[in-house]
C-alpha cells in the first residue's frame, strides 16, 4: 500500500512537471473517450438497453408471415409482418396458453385541450392490460385495467406520461380525475405512468396514453377498426409463461395461429389455391425476443450508429496510440532515470507498476473530462441522426451504465498506450544509459515508435477511406437523377380532416387548393400526390392485369397513390405514351390509370403496349378494372437509395379515400421565396388548414440524408482528427529521430555531404513510415470497407479514386510533417554536432 | 598552401563577444605536419574547424590553394571542403549503423563517382591501411585504436591534399597513440598536408612545426627540430 502510495505520489510529480505532456495526452484521450462515450449511450439506448419494466426477458414481439390479407395497413416504421388486427389480437389474447398477458399497442396523433388552445400531441392507444402485463405501477393516480377496456367507446379515460405531467401540467396531483378533451372528446385522467417509463415501443414518446376502446371516437375517420380483419394496425407484444422460451411457445401457438388464419381466409370466401398456399400454409407466428421493446425506428438507426460506433472506436485506438507515442518519447528521456531505479535495486515488477500507474492516471483523467464532454456530443448526434427532429426518447444524460464503459474503456486503453513504454523501460542497457553515450544509431532505439507511427498512419487511412465513400455516396445521392426535376419545387402536406372539415368536403377543398396555388405569382405549376416522393414512405398493393397471367411464384407489390392532372407538368416526369389525367377524370367517368415504364414493361413488354390495357388493385372477383391511358417515366420514390418500382397512379379525383395530400409547387424564383403566401393562402382556405412541413424539395432529400450527412460528417470530421494526430505523431518521430541523428548529421556533412542530401535523409525516412503504413493499411482499409456495402451508393468499396486521393493526402501530411525535421536537419552545424563530446 | 589573415572568431553571449580566434595571420605550406597546440578554450578547435570549413563565421581572409575561401559561399567552401580535405575526430565519429567499408565509403558516396569505382578504391585502402579482415564488421566491434584507423582510411580514401586531425589519439591508450601517429607520418611523408589538434607534446613530436594558442592568439610559431619526431615515435612505440 506505501508502494502505491508512493508511487501515486511520484506520478502525480511527473505529470505536475511536465503540464504540456499531461494537457496534450489527457484531451487527445477525452476526445477518444467523449466521442465513444456519445456514441455508446446513443447505441446503448437504441440498440443494447431493455425496457424498464418488470423481468423484460419474459417480452416477445409478434410477427405473422405469409401473405396478407387484401386490405388496409398502417405501418409506423419497422417489419410491415409486425401489425395485425384488432380482432386477431383479440383471439391471440383469449385463446393462447402461452403467455402471461399480450398487449396490443400503436401510436396516434392526438390534439390534447386542457385550458384554452388543443395542443398537437402524441398518444398511445393500448389494450387495457397494457401497464399490468409490463408490471408497471403508477406515479399518481392508477393506471388502465382490463375493466377501462371492455366495451367500446364506454370508458372515456387517460393515463398521462410522467414527463408531460411534470413539464406540462407541473406535476400537480390535482389532475387526477380531471377531464380534458382529446380530439374534442372528454376524457378523463385517471393516473400518471412511472417516472422512468416512456412507452412499451422504444422511441415512441406519448404524452397520453388511451385505451383501445376509446379508438372509434378518436379516429379523424371515424371507423370503428375493432371487427375489420383486414385492418392490420395494431403491434402486438407478449409476456410469457415464466421459464418457457419463445421457440417453445412458437410451438405451442403454431396450431392456434393456423386455425384462426383458416378463419379468415373462409371469411374472405371462395380464394385461389395459390392464395391459400401463401396465406395459410406458408404462413407462421414468429416470437421476437422483446426486452428491449418493438421499434419502428431502432432498423433505420441500427446501421449508422454501428458505422459510427466503428468509427469512434478507431479515434480512440489513434488517440491511443498517440498517447503511447508521447509516452514512448518520455520513456526515452527516462531511460536513465529507470536504468539508475534498477542500478538501485527497484524490480522490474516495480518499474512496471510505476509506469503503468503513471498511464492509468492519464487516462482516468482523459475520461472525466470526456464524460463531461459526452452529454453534449450525445444531443449533438441525436438531433443530426433522428430526421424528423423528435429526439426526445434519446437522453444525453450519463447514467451507471455509461460511467462504466467511460472508465473500463479508459483503463483498458490506459493498460494498451501504457504497455509500450513500460515495456521500453523494463531493460534498459544499464552501462550505455548510464553513461548517456552518445550514439549515432538510431533505427533500434525508434523501431517501436516506428511501428506506433505506421499504426497511426494505417488507422487514418482506415478511417479515411471511410469517409471518402461516405462522401463518394452522398455526392452519388445528392446528383442523381431521380426522374423528376428537383429544383425549383416547393412542397408541403395538408390533412383537412384534422382541421374538423368533413369527409365529404374534401374533394372540393383540394379543388379549391390546388386552384388557388395555381394562380399564386411566381408559381408556374401546380400537383398533388396521396404518396410523397422522396419521403421516405411508400404505398403498396398487389394488382390484377386483365390478360396477365402471373407466375406461380411472383408477389409484386406495386407503388399506388393518387395524383392530381398537374402533378406530371409540375414535377417534370414526362409521359412517354398516351396521356396524363385531365380534369375530367372524375368518379363521373370511367377509372383511368397511368403506370410507369417499368410496369408497363414488365406487364406488356413495352410502354406502348400498356395503352388501352386494363388492370384493377388488390386481387379476388370483385374487381374494379381501370384502363391505363397513359404511361411516365420511372422515377424514385420512397428514397434516393431504392430503385423506381413499379407503380400505378390513379386520378385523385377518382380517390373518395385521400384523406391526406402532398401538393408540389414549381416556382420562377426560389421557392422559398414564396413560401409565406402559399401559407396564406393555404390558411384563408381554412383557418383550420395548415401548409405542414413546408420546405424545398431539396431540403426534403437533405432531411432524407440526414443519416447519410451524419455518418460523412462523423466520418471526415474524424477521417481529419485521425490525420492529423498520425501528422503529429510523425513529425514527433521525425523531430525526435533527427535531433537523435544531429551527430551521424554533422559527421555526414564534415565528410561533405550536402545540406539537400541531408533533408533527403528525413524526407527518405518519412516516405519509408508512410509507404509502409499505406501497404498495409490500404488493403485492410478496403477489405473493411466491404462490411460498409449496404451504406454506399454508386460506389465500390474499392473505390480507385477515393483510394488515390487517400494516398496522396496522407503523403502531402507525411511532407508536411518532415518538413520542419528536415529543415532543421539541413541547418545542422557540424561545428556543435561534432562538440557534444 | 593556407594563407590566414588577421582571422577572427567569435560568440556573441548576452551582449558580449566572446573572442576564441584574434587576428590569425599565419601561413602553411604544402607537405607540413603542423601541430597546434595550447590549453582548453584556446581556440585550436576553432582554428581546425575554420581550416576545414565545417564554420562559417570568421571573419579575416583565408587562402586555400590559392582560392579565395573568405569570398566563396557556404555551398562553394563546401565543394571545395569536400574535395581537398580529410578530417580526422578525437572520437572518431563513425556511423554506428554502417560497417566498416561502408564508412570508409561514405566521403565518396557524396561525390561523382561510379560504384565500382567506389569499391575499387574501398578495397585498396581497406588493403592499404590493412583493416580489410575487418571490412563488414559494426564500429562497436572494433578497438577505439582500430575504429581510428578506420577513421583515417575514411579521411584520406579521396586523397585530399590537406588532412586535419582533432585530438586524433585523444581516446586512445600509448601504444595504439603511436601506431596513429605513425600513420599521420606515413602519410605526411606521401605528400598530404597534417593539421593537428593536441595536447600532447609526444604526438607534437611526429609534426614539423609547433603552432601554440592562447585565448585565441597565436603566441608560438615554431619550427620543431628536425628528427624529433622520429625519436618521439620510436619512444612512443617502446
Amino acid at each position: 500500500m506505501t508502494i502505491l502510495w508512493q508511487n501515486l505520489r511520484y506520478a502525480l510529480r511527473q505529470l505536475r512537471r511536465s503540464p504540456g505532456f499531461a494537457i496534450t495526452a489527457v484531451l487527445t484521450l477525452a476526445l477518444g473517450v467523449g466521442a465513444n462515450t456519445a456514441i455508446f449511450s446513443l447505441l446503448d439506448q437504441a440498440l443494447l438497453r431493455s425496457l424498464p419494466v418488470r423481468d423484460p426477458g419474459q417480452l416477445v414481439i409478434l410477427q405473422g408471415t405469409g401473405k396478407a390479407w387484401n386490405g388496409r395497413s398502417s405501418t409506423h416504421g419497422g417489419d410491415v409482418e409486425t401489425y395485425f388486427s384488432y380482432p386477431m389480437y383479440r383471439d391471440l389474447r383469449d385463446k393462447a396458453k402461452s403467455f402471461d398477458g399480450l398487449i396490443a399497442t400503436t401510436p396516434e396523433n392526438l390534439a390534447l385541450q386542457r385550458r384554452g388552445e388543443p395542443e398537437a400531441v402524441d398518444g398511445e392507444m393500448v389494450s387495457g392490460n397494457y401497464f399490468h402485463v409490463l408490471g408497471l405501477t403508477p406515479a399518481a393516480g392508477r393506471l388502465f385495467t382490463e375493466s377501462d377496456d371492455s366495451i367500446s367507446g364506454n370508458h372515456q379515460v387517460a393515463v398521462m406520461s410522467y414527463d408531460y405531467w411534470r413539464n406540462s401540467m407541473g406535476a400537480d396531483s390535482r389532475v387526477i380525475g380531471e377531464t380534458v378533451r382529446l380530439n374534442a372528446q372528454p376524457v378523463t385522467v385517471i393516473g400518471v405512468a412511472p417516472a422512468n417509463f416512456q412507452s412499451a415501443v422504444w422511441g415512441q414518446t406519448p404524452a397520453v396514453f388511451v385505451p383501445m376502446a376509446m379508438q372509434a371516437q378518436l379516429d379523424t375517420r371515424q371507423v370503428d377498426r375493432s371487427n375489420i380483419h383486414a385492418d392490420r394496425w395494431l403491434n402486438i407484444i407478449g409476456r410469457l409463461h415464466d421459464g418457457l422460451t419463445p421457440e417453445t411457445a412458437q410451438a405451442q401457438l403454431a396450431p392456434l395461429w393456423h386455425a384462426l388464419r383458416a378463419d379468415e381466409l373462409a371469411a374472405m370466401g371462395k380464394r385461389s389455391p395459390r392464395f391459400t398456399q401463401s396465406f395459410l400454409n406458408a404462413s407462421q407466428l414468429k416470437l421476437q425476443p422483446g426486452a428491449r421493446g418493438l421499434s419502428y425506428r431502432r432498423e433505420g438507426l441500427q446501421k449508422p450508429l454501428l458505422v459510427v460506433m466503428g468509427m469512434a472506436a478507431l479515434v480512440l485506438l489513434i488517440a491511443a496510440v498517440n498517447v503511447a507515442s508521447l509516452l514512448l518519447v518520455r520513456a526515452s528521456a527516462r531511460v536513465r532515470e529507470f536504468s539508475l531505479r534498477y542500478a538501485l535495486g527497484a524490480t522490474a515488477q516495480r518499474v512496471f507498476s510505476q509506469v503503468l500507474l503513471e498511464g492509468l492516471i492519464i487516462g482516468l483523467l482523459g475520461a472525466i473530462v470526456g464524460v463531461a464532454m459526452a452529454p453534449l456530443a450525445t444531443h449533438t448526434l441525436a438531433h443530426r441522426m433522428v430526421d424528423d427532429g423528435d429526439t426526445t426518447f434519446f437522453q444525453a444524460g450519463v447514467d451507471t451504465r455509461l460511467l462504466f464503459f467511460s472508465f473500463a474503456v479508459a483503463v483498458l486503453v490506459s493498460m494498451l498506450f501504457s504497455a509500450a513504454p513500460a515495456l521500453r523501460l523494463m531493460r534498459p542497457d544499464l552501462v550505455s544509459s548510464l553513461k548517456e553515450q552518445a550514439g549515432t544509431g538510431g533505427s533500434g532505439r525508434l523501431g517501436f515508435r516506428r511501428v506506433v507511427v505506421g499504426l497511426q498512419i494505417g488507422l487514418s487511412v482506415l478511417l479515411l477511406v471511410g469517409a471518402g465513400l461516405f462522401v463518394r455516396t452522398l455526392q452519388n445521392l445528392r446528383t442523381q437523377n431521380v426522374g423528376f426535376n428537383t429544383t425549383h419545387l416547393l412542397t408541403f402536406t395538408i390533412e383537412p380532416q384534422q382541421a374538423g372539415v368533413p369527409r365529404e368536403r374534401i374533394p372540393a377543398l383540394y379543388q379549391q387548393v390546388l386552384d388557388r396555388l395555381a394562380v399564386l405569382p411566381g408559381v408556374t405549376a401546380v400537383g398533388a400526390t396521396t404518396s410523397p416522393e422522396l419521403a421516405g414512405s411508400d404505398s403498396g398493393s398487389n394488382v390484377t392485369v386483365e390478360g396477365y397471367t402471373p407466375p406461380t411464384d411472383e408477389d409484386l407489390d406495386i407503388s399506388v397513390a393518387s395524383v392530381s392532372p398537374g402533378y406530371f407538368d409540375t414535377l417534370k416526369m414526362p409521359i412517354v405514351a398516351g396521356r396524363a389525367f385531365s380534369d375530367t377524370d372524375d368518379l363521373e367517368h370511367p377509372l383511368v390509370a397511368v403506370v410507369n415504364q417499368s410496369f408497363a414493361r414488365h406487364y406488356f413488354g413495352s410502354d406502348a403496349a400498356a395503352i388501352g390495357r386494363r388492370m384493377a388493385r388488390g386481387g379476388g372477383n370483385k374487381l374494379q378494372w381501370m384502363q391505363i391511358v397513359g404511361v411516365s417515366r420511372d422515377a424514385k420514390h420512397s428514397d434516393l437509395r431504392q430503385p423506381a418500382k413499379m407503380t400505378n397512379l390513379t386520378p385523385l379525383r377518382q380517390n373518395k379515400e385521400a384523406f391526406y395530400i402532398a401538393l408540389y409547387l414549381r416556382t420562377a424564383n426560389a421557392p422559398m421565396q414564396d413560401a409565406n403566401s402559399v401559407r396564406a393562402t393555404v390558411r384563408s382556405i381554412d383557418q383550420g388548414l395548415a401548409a405542414e412541413g413546408l420546405k424545398t424539395m431539396e431540403g426534403q432529400i437533405e432531411q432524407t440524408l440526414s443519416n447519410d450527412r451524419l455518418i460523412e460528417l462523423l466520418a471526415i470530421s474524424f477521417g481529419v482528427l485521425a490525420a492529423i494526430l498520425a501528422g503529429v505523431g510523425l513529425y514527433g518521430v521525425l523531430a525526435y529521430s533527427t535531433a537523435q541523428r544531429t551527430r551521424e548529421i554533422g559527421i555526414r556533412m564534415a565528410l561533405g555531404s550536402s545540406r539537400e542530401r541531408i533533408s533527403g535523409i528525413v524526407l527518405m525516412d518519412v516516405l519509408r513510415l508512410a509507404g509502409v503504413g499505406l501497404l498495409v493499411a490500404v488493403p485492410c482499409a478496403l477489405l473493411l470497407a466491404r462490411t460498409l456495402r449496404s451504406q454506399l451508393y454508386g460506389v465500390s468499396p474499392a473505390d480507385p479514386v477515393t483510394v488515390i486521393c487517400v494516398v496522396g493526402l496522407i503523403s502531402i501530411i507525411a511532407l508536411i510533417a518532415a518538413l520542419i525535421p528536415a529543415r532543421r536537419a539541413a541547418s545542422v552545424d557540424p561545428n556543435v554536432a561534432l562538440r557534444t563530446e | 598552401m593556407i594563407s590566414l589573415r588577421n582571422l577572427e572568431r567569435s560568440y556573441k553571449t548576452g551582449h558580449t563577444e566572446n573572442y576564441v580566434l584574434r587576428r590569425v595571420s599565419l601561413d602553411i605550406a604544402e607537405g607540413e605536419f603542423v601541430t597546434v597546440m595550447g590549453p582548453s578554450g584556446a581556440g585550436k578547435s576553432s582554428l581546425l574547424n575554420t581550416l576545414a570549413m565545417l564554420d562559417d563565421g570568421w571573419r579575416g581572409e583565408f587562402f586555400f590553394e590559392d582560392a579565395a575561401v573568405h569570398t566563396m559561399n557556404r555551398k562553394q567552401r563546401a565543394e571545395l571542403a569536400k574535395r581537398r580535405i580529410g578530417m580526422v575526430f578525437q572520437s572518431y565519429h563513425l556511423l554506428d549503423d554502417l560497417t566498416v567499408a561502408e564508412n570508409i565509403d561514405l566521403p565518396l558516396s557524396y561525390k561523382d563517382i561510379s560504384r565500382s569505382e567506389r569499391q575499387a578504391m574501398v578495397a585498396d585502402t581497406l588493403d592499404r591501411f590493412q583493416i580489410v579482415a575487418k571490412k563488414d564488421l559494426y564500429p562497436s566491434q572494433l578497438s577505439g585504436g582500430q575504429q581510428q584507423l578506420v577513421g583515417i582510411a575514411r579521411a584520406v580514401i579521396h586523397k585530399p591534399s590537406l588532412l586535419l586531425a582533432d585530438e586524433p589519439t585523444g581516446n586512445l591508450h600509448s601504444a595504439q597513440s603511436a601506431e596513429i601517429m605513425g600513420m599521420f607520418r606515413d602519410l605526411n611523408r606521401q605528400g598530404t598536408t597534417v593539421v593537428q589538434v593536441t595536447h600532447s607534446e609526444a604526438n607534437a613530436a611526429y609534426g614539423s612545426r609547433v603552432i601554440e594558442l592562447r585565448d585565441g592568439w597565436v603566441t608560438r610559431d615554431a619550427i620543431q627540430p628536425e628528427g624529433a619526431n622520429t625519436s618521439m615515435g620510436s619512444m612512443a612505440a617502446r
